[in-house]
């Protein structure tokens, strides 16, 4: 089955053009021609990441992520990547809880030999055990970059580990170290089948191409994978939690570090808008109540931010506040409370909650003025809020936030009982 | 809106050459270069000042001069307070950043983005901030508290900190590039140095704006003139020449006593943006250490499992810069990584590249250029600034696949004898000493050894 559907549309931000169809092995496409520049992003969205996985094989999303660019049937190993560089192309692929996003940028020419290329290691990857081994010591050198020798890495792992204790976001996209060491072949085959369904899957194709290319490629080289099942759905909820968690890592460090996490809803939920703009008002730009408070009135921290991330399950609002030398970790976090307190007490004024969504508004021109951050856009959006013209339209549902939802959403999950607050304190600092 | 974006598509690719979209430039009484470049598209509009000097014009004992000086431009002008700039930049959704340009710093770039429809209380802010700061007494004291703090922070990010030991041990404190800020020069700053090299510095002898994107160039021209030809002449800086290189040959070992992987970089002398060699070490450089497939990453990452990532860049600013190879690996092998990495440094000095390699790497270029550097409007307002900060001229960009295609394997062979030798290299090492001083002794008997705690970068 197959459907079109030709949306031309004047809403504010630039949607033009946008065409979707859905191919019958369940795989939807979703195109853009822009021929601005003779290139083309190319993005395929598997609804695959560390949430669907289970203790023992923790990371194994992420290290399929590794494994797609270690050969196929057709395409053997480096083979993606030499002739994709040989072509013009270049790639990257990146791993979420929720999501793994392979990500193509090439000139026009080479479309159908990333057709080709893509539909191999979709249908017929190959998990030859020497590079299995070899891919498992890169991974290991990832995670001592971004984790063991990153102490906002590795302080935030221990957030989450503490703030989630059922549902799958308790454990580090990366992986734990053990698992990393111990996934065993039959993991891997076994993740394979379930993960890479082309049904399990939405494809963006964005820049220099004519949709009817596109599909023509489409139907040739992807069509013909079958369908099958898609992962089991995620069936562990978080239970509220019952009272304020706290934790402390003590490492090596120059300074202290600070995060502080509520639970906050997934990106589908209508307050997961509302909530983009208290973090807006809280910690973009130096007007906001954050970077004034802490950075300009008064020398508490070196920097503070707050975000809570597109999720398709419930997530975290975290907060990460660098103390300054010799500045008490227990001064920013009272700071901090007060903050989101008068969030709480006081209605945001008009002005204040119109800089915001203008922030918001050209914070999301930016993100579209490449064709690589369309294509990211329209597979996220479609994906994390079931709608890729969210893209263009997210906009109208900034605009119809009010200062009363503001202070609804404050009161409703800035509480103690919701928060987790991690430390890391600087080893012999003697607290 | 879509029409005009095919038509000049259409202008700027033809033969599958790249082409710089026309851009009008214009030199202000007063000395100001003022470039346009409007473009349909996103609406927005973008803003690039620059300043010739950057951190080579930073006086050795007060390095990050230029840069504090960047920083407080939006801290308070002569008619709003840092707070007041804050929220009505925000309020228009726009951005402000300040900082040293280019890899290694030859100038200063303040660069500012707006909604077209802003462009007037765009240009407003941003001329306010460049031209009037007022560089209060509380302001200047508490950004160097920060940045003094910063440094100390840096100290925890083994990846950043690195190329800050690096720039010390490579280039040496007497060059331009050689002397990082540190909490030493930070204390040596004060508000009369900082107004002293914005009086000097942020005038219109010294200064470049390129405006590019969504906006209308008639009107856009009167209002920068007036605005901008109305800073003092002054003079233009006169750029450095840049001394002997420090420490070739020899080792700077950083002990990061908890490390659990070793950072280190070897590095070698390079060329500056305007030598004639740049395009075909750009090619060379490609498949040595410039991408997934380059030799380097191949070993290192791939064939070996060493590292999440190995590369070599080629740094090209207004001096020579340096052909830096970077990695990571755990404790244990990082003799293994440095004596692999060496290997392939060997293997490409004495074997060179085939025609194979040549061509693949020329078309990764060629097929990467668009989205690199002619996409946005930031990219092309940065390759108006670099054309015509450093005299390169429109050919930089409509030249550049010819002078790709012209590249022969006779040429690149002997470009690589000329640049990628395997003695006097410079290594700089970070990770836990106790567990790798046996293991890199072999590079250098007697490296220079710091403690990751101790103030500065190494140099003192």
């Amino acid at each position: 089955m197959r459907c079109f559907t030709l949306l031309f549309f004047t809403a504010l931000l630039p949607a033009q053009n946008v065409q979707t169809a859905t191919l019958a092995n369940g795989m939807k496409v979703i195109i853009q021609e822009d021929h601005n520049i003779p290139s083309v992003a190319m993005y395929f969205v598997y609804k695959i990441g560390s949430r669907n996985e289970r203790p023992g094989i923790t990371g194994i999303s992420h290290f399929f992520e590794h494994m797609m660019f270690n050969g196929a049937k057709k395409y053997g190993p480096k083979q993606f990547d030499n002739e994709m560089e040989k072509a013009g192309g270049n790639n990257n692929a990146y791993t979420s809880n929720d999501v793994t996003v392979y990500t193509d940028w090439f000139p026009s020419a080479a479309l159908e030999l990333m057709f080709d290329m893509e539909s191999d290691r979709i249908r017929d990857l190959s998990l030859d055990p020497k590079m299995v081994a070899s891919e498992r010591g890169v991974v290991y050198s990832e995670r001592r970059s971004s984790v063991d020798n990153n102490n906002f890495g590795i302080l935030q792992e221990q957030l989450e580990a503490a703030a989630f204790i059922a549902h799958p976001y308790h454990w580090p996209v990366v992986g734990w170290p053990s698992d990393i060491e111990a996934w065993t072949q039959q993991d891997l085959k076994d993740y394979f089948a379930i993960g890479y369904a082309p049904n399990n899957c939405v494809m963006v194709v964005v820049g220099d191409v004519t949709v009817a290319r596109v599909m023509d490629l489409a139907k040739k080289y992807i069509e013909p994978i079958p369908r099958h099942d898609p992962p089991p759905p995620v069936r562990t909820k978080e239970p509220e939690q019952l009272g304020e968690r706290r934790i402390v890592v003590k490492k090596a460090a120059q300074l202290p570090i600070q995060m502080i996490a509520y639970h906050v809803p997934e990106a589908k939920n209508p307050d997961a808008i509302v909530l983009d703009l208290v973090s807006t008002v809280l910690s973009t730009g130096q007007s906001s109540r954050l970077y004034k408070r802490m950075i300009d009135e008064e020398p508490l921290a070196l920097s503070v931010s707050g975000r809570a991330g597109d999720a398709l399950d419930p997530t975290l609002m975290i907060f990460t506040i660098q103390p300054r030398n010799g500045v008490d970790p227990a001064r920013t976090e009272k700071v901090l409370y007060e903050e989101l307190e008068r969030l709480q007490t006081t209605e945001i004024s008009a002005r204040e909650l119109q800089k915001a969504k203008n922030q918001l508004l050209t914070r999301r021109y930016n993100q579209l003025k490449t064709i690589a951050g369309r294509a990211n856009l329209l597979g996220i959006s479609e994906v994390m809020l079931g709608d890729y013209m969210k893209t263009f339209t997210i906009d109208k549902d900034y605009q119809a936030v009010t200062a009363a939802d503001i202070q609804r959403v404050a009161k409703k999950y800035f509480t103690e009982k919701n928060r987790t607050v991690a430390t890391l304190i600087p080893e012999g600092a003697g607290k | 809106m879509k029409t005009l974006l095919v038509l000049l598509a259409a202008a700027s690719l033809a033969f599958g050459q790249a082409k710089l979209p026309q851009y009008t430039k214009e030199t202000l009484p007063n000395g100001t270069v003022v470039a346009m470049m409007p473009r349909s598209g996103v609406p927005l509009v973008y803003f690039r000042v620059l300043i010739k000097g950057g951190v080579e014009s930073d006086p050795a004992d007060k390095a990050g001069l230029a840069n504090v000086a960047a920083s407080l431009l939006r801290r308070g002008t002569a008619t709003r307070s840092a707070e007041k700039f804050a929220e009505e930049l925000d309020f228009l959704g726009g951005t402000f950043n300040a900082a040293f340009d280019g890899q290694l710093g030859s100038a200063t770039a303040i660069s500012s983005e707006f909604l077209s429809k802003d462009f007037d209380q765009g240009l407003e802010l941003l001329a306010d901030a460049v031209l009037h700061p007022a560089f209060t007494e509380s302001e200047v004291k508490k950004e160097l508290a920060r940045r003094i703090d910063g440094a100390k922070a840096m100290k925890d990010n083994p990846q950043l900190s690195i190329g800050s030991y690096f720039r010390a041990a490579f280039f040496g404190r007497d060059h331009p590039y050689g002397h990082p800020a540190d909490e030493t020069s930070y204390s040596r700053i004060d508000r009369e140095t900082i107004a002293a090299y914005h009086r000097n510095f942020y005038c219109g002898s010294n200064m470049l704006i390129v405006v590019t994107g969504d906006f209308d160039p008639n009107s856009a021209k009167a209002k920068l003139s007036q605005v901008f030809g109305a800073a003092p002449a002054g003079a233009a800086y006169a750029w450095r020449t840049a001394p002997p290189l420090a420490r070739k040959g020899q080792m700077l070992l950083i002990d990061k006593p908890d490390a659990t992987q070793t950072y280190f970089q070897i590095a070698q002398p390079g060329i500056d943006n305007r030598n004639p060699d740049r395009t075909t070490l750009e090619i060379v450089n490609t498949l040595f250490g410039g991408r997934f497939t380059s030799m380097l990453n191949d070993e290192l990452r791939v064939n070996s499992g060493l590292t999440y990532g190995a590369n070599s860049q080629l740094q090209q600013d207004r001096l020579p810069g340096a052909i830096v190879i970077g990695t990571y690996t755990k404790n244990d092998t990082t003799a293994q990584a440095i004596d692999m990495a060496l290997d392939v440094l060997k293997r490409l000095n004495e074997k060179g590249i085939t025609a194979q390699q040549l061509a693949s790497a020329k078309a990764y270029v060629k097929g990467l250029y668009p989205t690199r550097r002619l996409e946005t409007m930031d990219q092309l307002a940065a390759l108006i600034g670099e054309i015509e900060l450093y005299g390169l001229g429109r050919d930089e960009v409509d030249g550049y696949f010819g002078r790709i295609d012209a590249i022969t394997l006779d040429q690149a062979n002997a470009t690589i004898k000329k640049y990628y030798q395997t003695g006097n290299l410079t290594f700089v090492v970070l990770g836990a000493a106790d567990k790798i001083r046996e293991q890199v002794k072999k590079y250098d008997p007697h490296p220079a050894e710091v403690s990751i705690k101790t103030a500065g970068w190494g140099d003192r």
